[in-house]
């Protein structure tokens, strides 16, 4: 069973810097990865280098077995892999509505049947199911900037999950959000990836919501990969712990 | 787009139909060239309001535009094909030109647009068994369509005005499909847009080359409207124009262009009295306005409407360009 | 063959010159991510303050101190505070606009408050030749050369092996790093501009004996500026002196040997056949790619 993502031997570094030092794993189809790791670990160059907004400086990355290492985010998103942002990347003066057609839109047709057809490229029906599946509805026509955070969050995995994707990664998904919406959030990412059997990879620092969500994580430090397992075994892990005191 | 918008977008059409009625030969031929040039300016303004690229070669496509329609009118191609040939033609010669320009950050198309505006009126001037070079090329004839003639001020002003009408409808019909999402999504966050799937080179380079050959259709209604053309139109002065007409009416509105463009057209006219100063006034009015307003003069029309605390129309037809 | 070196070095006078004008471009890119459009004017106006200062009945060399003490003050400082500061906060774009705006103004006002003829200007070594090795070459290619080495010498001296000039470049290369190992960082940039008046006003001596000056010398210096700093490397100092060097020389053996007619022509089309190929410049570093 080819895995969806494989990073092989991935390594990145910035002048005389090494952000990312020979990282290999695996993900397979179905799994929730959390990948945690003390500041600096090199979470975001990770993902980053994986999903084509940075180039590695030496390694591999393959979806579903094709290689893809260095492919531009929009080609590789063409291939089913969607992410979320750390920082808030929504488009503010678009529609919460609109925002979800633009997320969907590059998959429907080509580029003549999107001038010639319908404004809303025939997503007007399935974006309304997702803003109701996020519970987003009476938001619907609001302009995307004007929303509160945790609903601007919830807005970005909204966008990632529209076009159907078959690998999504998650950037900080709960960084900044309150409790309740937080919950909310976890439980909307739980409930699309039974529906919809998913594969997510997971960046976080909240160790709750790691543990809630995922069912295979893996420790970043430095760079490289210190400890790998269920999220319970990760929690005892006496390296694991170590890398983090001090932080 | 809102009620109070929708009346005044109505009562300015009822102008432009009615007012040339009042006016004498050189105000209509004005209100002319102020449609032809709304169009160039409608073409900039997709590539610079909403694509974000800097193009300094605008005026160079008017020309290209100008010269095939001159040329092939002049071989007995029937005007209706001349007008189609200059718009393909610009929209190719846009695309090679942007293809590469577009591969590479830090405004490079500014650049490459600059050298080719350059190369442009060098060509025109030096190949004189094609274009007459200095001399130009004069007695351009306007066209008839099935037995009405344009001919006469009026006639081709409406002309004129007829064309602006149908462009302006197939850009609007643009920035409402699929595509005007994607260009609203190239200038507010090109990163985000580049992960959802969409090709933002593509895109950019499909702005810059509609933007181009809207100027080559513009530049189509110049040349039976002056019916004299000279390589000297069509230099860097021309391009400059342009940009500043977008700038000034609003670069990213939809109405930017006819704001910007009357404002160009209008203002040597009120500036006699400065007797050939306009130009000074008119540099220093646009530095000004990039320090305190870089969005225009609709976007100086947007600031007021929210502090009054009305709700402003869709962003397809007035979101930021320039300027955040 | 004798022509050809005569070519060769007055070909090397003027690329020397455009590297002036392209370095100076190049540092206010890379320092302060300022894109001049107006660099061409801002090579054209200091020969008009030192006519100016002579009308006034200022000699040539108090008139020339008085073009390079304005121009350091108008261009260099005027310009950060005016224009650049407030503009950079709405991001690069405005900024870029309001320098195309600038530099039709400059040039209007030259031609409305100077003159729209083409004016003599004094050259700074007389018109003499040499005579070196069977070729003629005019004494004024070889000063304009001395001159421009020394200045871009100097200008290396500078930023290499000066306290100052490593933090100048520590601020182009990483301004929050910079930051925070507390170089001041806003006085680093500031320097850039004052050190772009100097090097537009030596260029303005340098090549206004040459062309006359010109209200209309902005355009083709502007070109020849931005098309060097491309050519070199947009983001290399190195690379803008390369750059103008090849574009002078280039510029002078096709006006000798092609058409002279299309003489603008060539560098514009090394222009695009640098941008097709090899888009980093000669030099420049292949940028990590962001979008």
């Amino acid at each position: 069973m080819t895995p969806v993502l494989q990073v092989s031997n991935l390594r990145k570094s910035f002048g005389g810097i090494t952000a990312v030092s020979d990282v290999s794993f695996e993900v397979r189809d179905g799994e929730i990865l959390g990948i945690i790791g003390p500041n600096g670990s090199g979470k975001s160059t990770l993902f980053n280098c994986v999903l084509g907004q940075l180039t590695p400086s030496a390694g591999e990355v393959r979806v579903d077995g094709k290689p893809t290492t260095g492919m531009r985010p929009c080609d590789l998103n063409r291939l089913g892999v969607s992410r979320t942002f750390q920082l808030l990347q929504v488009f503010p003066q678009l529609s919460v509505r609109d925002n979800l057609i633009l997320a969907g839109q590059e998959h429907q047709g080509s580029m003549y049947s999107r001038l010639i057809g319908a404004a809303d490229a025939g997503l007007g029906a399935a974006a309304d199911q997702m803003i109701e599946f996020f519970r987003l509805s009476h938001l619907s026509e609001e302009q995307a900037g004007m929303l509160s955070y945790g609903q601007q969050k919830l807005l970005d995995a909204a966008m990632a999950f529209m076009a159907g994707p078959r690998l999504v990664l998650l950037d900080e998904p709960a960084g900044g959000v309150n409790l309740t919406m937080l919950g909310h959030l976890r439980e909307r990412l739980q409930a699309y990836h039974a529906e919809r059997k998913a594969t997510f990879v997971v960046i976080e620092h909240q160790m709750e919501f790691v543990m809630a969500l995922c069912t295979r994580v893996l420790v970043l430090a430095e760079g490289r990969i210190i400890a790998e397992g269920a999220p319970q075994e990760i929690r005892r892990n006496p390296i694991v712990i170590e890398a983090y005191l001090g932080h | 787009m809102n009620r109070l918008g929708t009346f005044l977008v109505a009562a300015a059409a009822v102008f432009a139909v009615a007012v040339p009625f009042f006016l004498k030969p050189f105000g209509i031929y004005l209100i002319s060239m102020w449609a032809v040039l709304t169009i160039a300016a409608i073409g900039l303004n997709l590539t610079l309001g909403y694509a974000g690229q800097v193009s300094m070669a605008q005026g160079a496509f008017v020309g290209i535009g100008a010269y095939t329609v001159a040329l092939l009118t002049q071989a007995d191609v029937p005007y209706a094909a001349a007008f189609v040939a200059a718009g393909l033609f610009c929209f190719a010669v846009g695309w090679v030109l942007g293809y590469p320009a577009l591969r590479v950050q830090h405004h490079y198309l500014a650049f490459v647009t600059l050298a080719f505006n350059t190369l442009v009126f060098l060509v025109l001037r030096n190949e004189e068994w094609l274009t007459n070079g200095i001399y130009g090329i004069n007695s351009i004839a306007r066209p008839a369509f099935f037995g009405w003639s344009t001919g006469k001020a009026l006639d081709f002003y409406f002309f004129c005005l007829g064309a602006l009408t149908v462009l302006s409808l197939a850009t609007w019909w643009i920035l409402r499909s699929p595509w005007g999402r994607a260009f609203v999504a190239l200038r507010e966050n090109p990163v985000r847009a580049l992960s959802l799937g969409l090709d933002t080179r593509r895109y950019t380079l499909i702005a810059f080359a509609i933007g181009s050959s809207l100027a080559g259709l513009a530049g189509a209604l110049y040349a039976p409207l002056v019916q004299y053309i000279e390589p000297n139109s069509f230099g860097l002065g021309m391009s400059f124009n342009l940009l500043l007409m977008v700038i000034v009416g609003g670069s990213g509105y939809f109405f930017g262009p006819f704001l910007g463009a009357l404002v160009a057209v209008l203002l040597p006219e009120w500036m006699r009295i400065t007797e050939g100063y306009y130009l000074i006034v008119y540099a220093m009015f646009v530095m000004v306005m990039m320090a305190f307003c870089p969005s225009g003069l609709l976007g100086l029309v947007e600031r007021a409407l929210k502090a009054v605390g009305r709700r402003t129309p869709s962003p397809i037809l007035r979101s930021e360009g320039v300027g955040q | 063959m004798a022509s050809f070196i005569q070519l060769l070095v007055s070909g090397l006078a003027t690329g020397a010159i455009y590297a002036l004008i392209a370095v100076g471009f190049t540092l206010l890119w890379q320092t302060s991510q300022t894109i001049n459009f107006a660099q061409g004017e801002f090579v054209m106006l200091p020969a008009f303050f030192i006519l100016a200062a002579m009308n006034l009945g200022a000699p040539f060399w108090l008139a020339t101190l008085i073009g390079l003490l304005l121009s350091i003050v108008v261009l260099g400082l005027l310009f950060k505070l005016i224009i650049v500061d407030p503009m950079l906060r709405y991001g690069v774009l405005p900024l870029v606009i309001s320098t195309i705006a600038l530099s039709l103004f400059l040039k209007e006002a030259a031609k409305d408050f100077y003159s729209s003829q083409a004016q003599p200007f004094p050259a700074l070594v007389p018109a003499t030749d040499l005579n070196v090795f069977g070729a003629v070459i005019s004494l004024q290619s070889l000063a304009v050369l001395a001159i421009a080495v020394a200045t871009v010498l100097a200008l290396h001296f500078l930023l290499n092996k000066t306290r100052l000039g490593r933090c100048m470049q520590a601020t182009a290369q990483n301004p929050t790093l910079a930051r925070i190992l507390g170089i001041p960082v806003e006085r680093m940039v500031l320097y850039t501009f004052l050190i772009n008046g100097v090097l537009v006003a030596i260029a303005s001596i340098l090549i206004s004996p040459i062309y006359l000056a010109k209200f209309t010398n902005g355009e083709t210096l502007g070109i020849a500026a931005f098309l060097a700093a491309i050519i070199g490397g947009f983001n290399q100092v190195r690379g803008a002196i390369l750059g103008g060097v090849i574009l002078g020389i280039l510029d002078n053996l096709s006006a000798a040997y092609l058409s002279s007619q299309y003489r603008g022509a060539f560098p514009l089309i090394i222009l695009i056949a640098v941008i097709l190929l090899r888009p980093q410049g000669l030099l420049g570093r292949v940028e990590e790619r962001t979008v």
